[in-house]
């Protein structure tokens, strides 16, 4: 396989003023990430140490092996709604390796809020399991919460992804085999108390930890039963009476480390096997993905560049690179596993979106994971393209992506507008893990277009009843549409929303792919079939 | 050590000895057994089954007891393995029956030889007032002393006539409590009244006890050997003076404390000794040292020394086959002038113990054990690897006997054969022995039997340097199963990335 | 830290991770160093710690581990996770009353379920003709008694708990 040949002028006054800016971006991303697992009011943390409780993540620092990477997903969840005061939605999820195993991590945050679960701390956590059935991954949830956030009931409780989604799919991944263990560090009550009566195993630390349905005030409420938290739920009642919870601690340390244990006695699955050769480290260093990435989310770029910074040896093998040129496909190596790869390098056209299909369905027979990076406006519009047949060809790389069984990794590297979303395997495509680069963007179509159309539309209303607008009074309508639609179609606004698994600095781009296509290939891939292709 | 030894034994009255004793005492008596061409026989305790002599000895006969130690000084089954095995002598090795004058009465009762000294010999040495007395009377040193029951009246004049400086016992006593020393005997009569009162308050028991106070000893003994006949040589000295809890741990000869005068004055003394009880044996003639030169019986052994082999270095001489030789009745042979000496021969007994808890003694599993291999290196041991030091017996692992040219290439010598002993499962007092040979006092041969009570530093464990802490840490961790496999199940993608974080 | 060693009256905590080339050893939460494992065999193991080569020679039986290095013996014991925590918590040391040395119980001063006062004879002990007389270390109450008299046990064995102190 041969090297991409790098085009990148790294001495250019446009190289330096990219990686400025880009740079920025990044650190920006760093220091909103270490405000959101760090920065918490001193009152919260000086309660938790009084109860003699670690943090979130000091919990799971003990819990994960020394010396392994920890791949934290939707750091940022949350971070657009309610007013910013539910850093990660008060919860951590991710995977990491444990006893040596590759395992979903669940551990509620109760530095935030007392771990109360928002709407967004349930998303995060229903998806946190989904990608646990997905891939076929233990889980280790570390429950420490004081239960649902009331005020926003109606927004988490009863709906098809609301709360019960958490034990649904919890009962799933013990029908599929897949281990669960719950460490209860603080109360689990309502409920969050199904979470370890749920787990295969639970372990609970005394005097810290308790399961209940209702806590001792709501007992007390209901029936007059006056009762101590210990009595009502604690470590020793539930390990030696009920049978809820199976192994008492002294501690959180020791409580922890029993989890391990546990984990360790996990069988180890058989992981699926792909094409496989040893990793190589890219030629062209990723800190250049910097100076590649433009300033201007309209301006384009070699997708070859980006390519080349993640890749093993920056090696690719291009396939079709006559064809369909706004589409390059071909496959390379990514921590020595075999991927194929397709990056928009422009708009999508017939030929571009045929030969998508093709590569999808070459790569999907072969067991060849995708790896889908997204720079996509959309597919090409007009009435030649229309007659060309441009949606049912789109609807062809649509069907072949949607149905694809080999893992498939996404990542929004810049613009992400339109159809082009769907048939790069957006979001709604279940792509294993999809993550976002900062400055990308992400809706329907871009902001300026979309804000001119929004604008017409208030023109129109406003001229039905003679009003006359001068240009100021349109700048006026204009701007905070704009800035609206700005805001919701910015990356921040996307993992907010857990649309996607996390923004990434692009540097870290290679090694977070690796650990989510090694997590992937827990899952057995299954037979290729698809639907019916509109010819 | 020789293989064999050319010497006719056809006159000998014994084809087969018995070596009633065990570990390495035993193997190294049944090497000279063997190697002349006679037939060893060796009995032993159940806790000994797996041990050296066992293994090495033409016939190995089991004996029980109610302690493993018991067996070993059960005189009545050791005769009878004896007469069952068709040995014509037993030889006692040191400790347990071999300064039992019972017992080597009955050997000879039995018909056998007693490889040893005769049974009145071992009596007459065996009881320390008889020895010293017996030696006093043959005019030879013994340290001054006065005992206040002899003759109440005179105790105050004869204590004076014992010299500064002197020290004051109660009779009663033990344990240090009530002992005054007195360097200035213008104090004793007030000194003698403060002991007795003080005698009285502990022991109940106001008489007293004078000798002459020697600070700072030495302990110096000679090896001496005597056919029976009158013929008695002795094989030079030893210098024992490292002990701790009594007990040698450290032997050298020559002594770095004599004189070449000196030297000849206390060999010759402990010859007369010897002599003087037409001795038959190899023996040991043990003498107090003083700082100023003066030395004074102390005891004498009618047996083998564990720390016969420095002699057996410096002269060549098989002090057990000399042993074998004199209870066959043969004569000596030669002359003391026919003894020379060559170089400087250090003993190192290594002891299952760990010296900064006090020498407490330890046990475990022998899981990995290499003796040291090199020039001028002997190690006399009766374990092997896979054996097992148990609390049964004395903590004796081995002996290391190192000789050199002159003693400063012996110490280097001891040293490096020292570093290259691996001893593995049981603590030992190696790294101790090693901290005592590199002493300052110990190189310059400035040592007393009070040594290491003074200088406790060496017998503390220093506390590694940080990159042996690390190395051991390593190694350490590396050996333990659940710690490696916990390492080794990372899987290689997660051991390549680190501790990688997003 | 997960792991420990005991070396020398100290608790070393403890890491062991791999790397693509051997292992890696965590000393403390920043504190790394490289091992690899240049030879094994037989007992004899060298590495490569951080770029020095190091030979030792390694016995292990049960959790001690003995090591030879540079010349000196070394005895370390492993301390598994959960039974050093499980340790932590219920009383720890002073609950349990351990051999100083190998030896034999000559009498057993007092039984299951008996009030102790600190200070007070628990057991005599021999070893090596030496006797030991073993004393509470506490005020308690005797939980078990292991050994009978006539009865010998290693260094280190538990000859009698307490009762841990209930908070």
């Amino acid at each position: 396989m041969k090297r991409i040949e790098s085009q990148l002028n790294t001495g250019s006054a446009e190289f330096r003023a990219n990686v400025a800016h880009n740079r920025a971006i990044a650190d920006d991303l760093k220091a909103r990430q270490q405000a959101a697992r760090h920065e918490r009011p001193q009152r919260d943390i000086d309660r938790l140490r009084a109860q003699k409780k670690l943090l979130v993540r000091e919990r799971i620092a003990l819990l994960l092996d020394p010396g392994t990477p920890f791949l934290e997903l939707s750091t940022l969840a949350a971070g657009e709604a309610y007013d910013g005061s539910v850093p990660g939605a008060g919860c951590v999820i991710g995977i990491g390796i444990v006893a040596g195993r590759e395992v979903v991590i669940n551990a509620g945050d109760a530095s935030v809020k007392g771990g109360a679960w928002y709407p967004l701390t349930i998303k995060k956590t229903v998806r946190a399991l989904d990608i646990a059935i997905e891939n076929r991954l233990p889980v280790v949830h570390l429950c420490d919460s004081a239960g649902g956030f009331l005020p926003l009931q109606a927004d988490f409780f009863a709906d098809k992804y609301a709360a019960g989604r958490i034990f649904r799919n919890q009962c799933a991944l013990s029908k599929m085999g897949v281990p669960q263990v719950a460490v209860v560090l603080g109360h689990c009550t309502a409920g969050g108390a199904y979470v370890p009566a749920l787990s295969d195993y639970s372990v609970i630390v005394r005097g810290t930890g308790a399961i209940f349905l209702a806590g001792p005030p709501l007992v007390k409420a209901a029936t007059g039963e006056e009762v101590t938290v210990d009595a009502l739920g604690g470590a020793d009642m539930h390990t030696s009476v009920s049978g809820t919870a199976d192994y008492p601690a002294a501690s959180e340390e020791e409580a922890i480390a029993i989890a391990r244990d546990i984990v360790g006695n996990f069988a180890k699955a058989e992981k699926t096997k792909v094409q496989w050769q040893t990793p190589e480290p890219p030629l062209h260093d990723a800190e250049e993905l910097y100076g590649v990435l433009p300033r201007d989310i309209k301006q384009g770029f070699d997708m070859r560049e980006i390519i080349a910074r993640i890749v093993d040896g920056s090696r690719f093998h291009e396939y079709q690179p006559a064809y369909g040129k706004t589409l390059i496909c071909g496959y390379a190596h990514l921590w020595g596993y075999r991927i194929g790869i397709l990056a928009n390098n422009g708009v999508l056209f017939n030929d571009s979106a045929l030969k998508g299909a093709h590569f999808i369905e070459l790569c999907n027979r072969d067991r060849t994971p995708l790896l889908f990076l997204q720079n996509i406006t959309g597919f090409m519009v007009g009435r030649e393209y229309e007659q060309r047949g441009i949606t049912k060809d789109g609807a062809k790389m649509i069907m072949a992506m949607s149905n694809a069984t080999v893992p498939k990794l996404t990542v929004m590297c810049h613009g992400s507008f339109g159809a082009g979303n769907y048939g790069m395997s957006g979001r709604a495509f279940d792509s294993r893990f999809l993550f976002s680069w900062p400055q990308s963007q992400t809706a329907v179509m871009g902001a300026e277009q979309a804000a001119n159309v929004l604008v017409d539309i208030k023109i129109r209303q406003l001229a039905r009843t003679a009003q006359k607008l001068a240009p100021e009074d349109i700048a006026a309508i204009r701007e905070p549409v704009l800035d609206e639609y700005k805001r919701k179609s910015s990356a921040y606004w996307s993992t907010s929303e857990i649309w996607d698994d996390g923004i990434l600095d692009p540097a870290d781009t290679r090694n977070a792919l690796a650990m989510a296509l090694s997590a992937a290939l827990n899952a057995p891939i299954e037979e290729a079939r698809y639907g019916v292709f509109r010819m | 050590m020789k293989n064999s030894l050319s010497h006719d034994t056809s006159a000998w009255p014994f084809k087969a000895v018995l070596v009633a004793n065990r570990g390495e005492i035993a193997v190294r008596v049944l090497r000279t057994v063997q190697a002349l061409g006679l037939k060893g026989i060796v009995v032993f305790h159940a806790a000994d089954r797996g041990t050296l002599a066992v293994q090495m000895a033409d016939q190995a006969i089991e004996i029980t007891g109610s302690t493993p130690v018991a067996a070993y000084l059960d005189a009545e089954q050791i005769l009878k393995a004896a007469r069952d095995s068709g040995a014509g002598a037993i030889h006692p090795g040191y400790g347990f029956l071999s300064e039992n004058a019972g017992f080597a009465c009955a050997v000879a009762a039995a018909g056998l030889v007693f490889i040893g000294p005769l049974p009145e010999q071992i009596e007459l040495m065996g009881d320390k007032v008889r020895a010293r007395n017996f030696v006093e009377r043959a005019g030879f040193p013994v340290a001054p002393s006065a005992i206040e029951d002899d003759d109440p009246t005179s105790f105050n004049d004869r204590a004076r006539a014992v010299g500064t400086p002197l020290l004051i016992k109660p009779s009663a006593g033990g344990g240090g409590k009530g002992m005054r020393i007195v360097r200035d005997l213008a104090l004793l009569d007030s000194e003698i009244e403060r002991a007795r009162s003080e005698g009285q308050r502990y022991f109940g028991d106001g008489r007293l006890y004078v000798e002459r106070y020697i600070e700072n000893p030495r302990h110096i003994e000679v090896q001496v050997l005597g056919d029976g006949y009158g013929s008695v040589v002795h094989v030079f000295e030893r210098e024992c003076s490292v002990q701790r809890r009594f007990q040698k741990i450290v032997e050298e000869t020559p002594s770095p404390a004599l004189t070449p005068e000196l030297r000849a004055r206390i060999c010759e003394t402990a010859a007369g000794i010897a002599r003087s009880a037409a001795y038959r044996n190899a023996g040991t003639v043990e003498f107090i040292f003083a700082q100023s030169g003066e030395f004074f019986f102390l005891e004498m052994n009618t047996r083998l020394q564990v720390e016969h082999p420095v002699t057996e270095a410096i002269t060549g001489k098989d002090l057990v086959f000399e042993q074998l030789r004199v209870a066959a009745g043969e004569p000596l042979g030669y002359t003391q002038a026919d003894l020379q000496t060559s170089g400087h021969a250090i003993e190192l007994r290594i002891y299952a113990e760990d010296a900064a808890r006090g020498y407490t003694p330890t046990t475990g599993p022998l899981l990995q054990l290499r003796a040291p291999e090199g020039e001028g290196l002997r190690w006399d041991s009766g374990v092997i690897e896979g054996g097992e030091v148990t609390a049964a017996f004395d903590p004796m692992i081995a002996k290391l006997i190192v000789h050199g040219t002159d003693r400063s290439e012996a110490l280097a010598r001891a040293d490096h054969a020292l570093r290259d002993t691996v001893l593995l499962g049981c603590k030992t007092n190696i790294g101790f022995l090693r901290r005592l040979i590199t002493h300052p006092a110990f190189i310059a041969g400035d040592v007393h039997t009070g040594f290491l009570d003074a200088n406790p530093q060496i017998a503390a464990e220093p506390d590694p340097a940080p990159s042996t802490l690390q190395a051991l840490l390593a190694a350490a961790s590396l050996s333990t199963k659940t710690m490696r496999d916990g390492a080794d199940a990372i899987p290689d993608l997660h051991a390549a990335l680190g501790a990688w974080r997003n | 830290m997960h792991h420990a060693f005991e070396f020398a009256d100290n608790e070393h905590g403890v890491e062991l991770s791999r790397t693509p080339a051997g292992y890696r050893l965590h000393l403390d939460e920043t504190h790394t160093i490289d091992v690899r494992v240049l030879a094994e065999i037989d007992g004899r193991i060298t590495l490569n710690i951080d770029g020095r080569k190091v030979d030792a020679i390694i016995a292990t039986r049960g959790d001690e581990v003995f090591i030879h290095l540079d010349g000196e013996a070394y005895q370390l014991r492993y301390r598994h996770p959960l039974e050093r925590l499980a340790a932590q918590h219920q009383g720890g040391a002073a609950d349990g009353i351990r051999a100083p040395m190998p030896g034999s119980v000559i009498t057993v001063a007092v039984a299951a379920g008996d009030s102790v006062s600190r200070g007070q004879t628990l057991l005599m002990m021999e070893s090596m003709k030496m006797e030991t007389t073993l004393v509470a270390p506490r005020d308690g109450i005797v939980a078990a008694v292991n050994f009978a008299a006539g009865q010998s046990f290693d260094r280190d064995a538990l000859l009698l708990s307490l009762e841990p102190v209930t908070a």
